[in-house]
């Protein structure tokens, strides 16, 4: 079994190599591949400097393509297992173990660390918690299937449907579109329990008026998932 | 109505700007493609400016009292038109890029991989040369 672990960063550099030890020390079993999504802050240089396995972006393509990426490369490379795991600090390796053999166990198609199972750790605020709430209650009105953390950035995938991202991932706010456009496809998602931290570097990318653009257009993409289907 | 003087005047315009319109095709900063709308515009502006009885012809076929309105209505319906082909192009635009730029990445990463490959092979080769060499 080859597993990879994508880790996109966007100006990270203060959390990044955090990250890479976390994922050498608690989940040996586990390549990584960081994808530098044209970042301002030095983040290349630090790749660099400290032999990461990388690839660089030349064009600033958000985290939806970032993260295609790193599905692309390890579809490419021939991974049996991918797994997104964020650099920003809010992710623990120590759940990458047990995701796989949730992943294996129960011959899912995605396996994703939920927050909100055993409700520990860091929460996210209450707004926020409101926002997933209702998406995951979208997901269930429309595909019947119960997600209670469509938003988690924390999900690994076998190679079947690193196939299908490889082929085609939402370009921004892709979580909870994603989901559903694999569950559309008959795939099985499970969730895991996880415990994530407060991120340690770098800010929310939604904020201010973006969380009003943030909520319509995950709506309506979900919804045109469904369309699809 | 308009006056002779006017029509001449509004005709001129618009052969200027066909002949703008035209050369920047040839110098090729403009794409045929998205040049044919404003070229199919240019031409029954042309028309109607040539024939203004044109227009109250249109007019009343369409239904609509006074000819400028049905003017300004038409080259709002083309502007539309025109900006939400622009859209489709940029959508497209950038599903290139993405694809691109990705493969250009994942290139990049091998070619870098090749080099060091290379680069040790190169090593281990001279080392091999200099052992020989001490024999």
């Amino acid at each position: 079994m080859k597993k990879i672990v994508i880790i996109p960063a966007y100006n990270e550099s203060g959390s990044l190599l955090q990250a890479v030890k976390d994922i050498e020390e608690h989940a040996p079993g586990f390549d990584y591949l960081v994808v530098n999504d044209c970042s301002t802050d030095g983040t290349l240089e630090l790749c660099r400097k400290e032999k990461l396995n990388y690839v660089n972006l030349s064009v600033n393509l958000g985290i939806g393509g970032a993260v295609q990426t790193g599905y692309l490369y390890a579809y490419q490379n021939g991974y049996d297992v991918a797994v997104q795991f964020d650099g920003d600090g809010q992710h623990d390796a120590r759940y990458l173990e047990q995701m796989a053999e949730e992943l294996e166990r129960t011959s899912s198609d995605m396996v994703i660390g939920s927050r909100f199972i055993e409700k520990e750790g860091f929460q996210s605020s209450g707004l926020r918690r409101v926002g997933i709430r209702y998406f995951s209650l979208l997901i269930r009105l429309l595909t019947g299937k119960r997600v209670t953390d469509p938003t988690s950035g924390m999900r690994m995938v076998n190679r079947d449907v690193m196939g299908i991202y490889a082929e085609s991932y939402p370009k921004d706010y892709p979580e909870p579109e994603s989901v559903v456009a694999i569950l559309r496809l008959g795939k099985k998602v499970t969730e895991v329990p996880v415990v994530m931290r407060e991120r340690q570097g770098g800010v929310s990318s939604i904020h201010g008026f973006k969380t009003i653009y943030y909520m319509i257009k995950v709506t309506l993409a979900i919804c045109m998932e469904r369309l699809r289907g | 109505m308009m006056t002779v003087k006017l029509q001449i005047v509004i005709a001129a315009a618009i052969l200027v700007v066909f002949a703008v319109l035209i050369n920047m095709i040839r110098r090729k900063s403009l794409e045929l493609k998205y040049a044919l709308s404003w070229m199919l515009v240019l031409t029954a502006l042309f028309v109607f400016a040539c024939a203004p009885w044109l227009l109250n012809v249109v007019s009343e076929f369409l239904g609509i009292y006074a000819p400028v309105n049905m003017i300004f209505f038409l080259g709002f319906c083309f502007s539309l038109l025109i900006i939400f082909t622009l859209t489709v192009a940029l959508s497209r635009l950038s599903n290139s890029v993405r694809t691109l730029d990705q493969i250009v990445a994942l290139n990049e990463k091998k070619l870098e991989e090749l080099e060091q490959a290379l680069e040790e092979e190169k090593a281990k080769n001279q080392n091999h040369i200099a052992d020989n060499e001490q024999e």
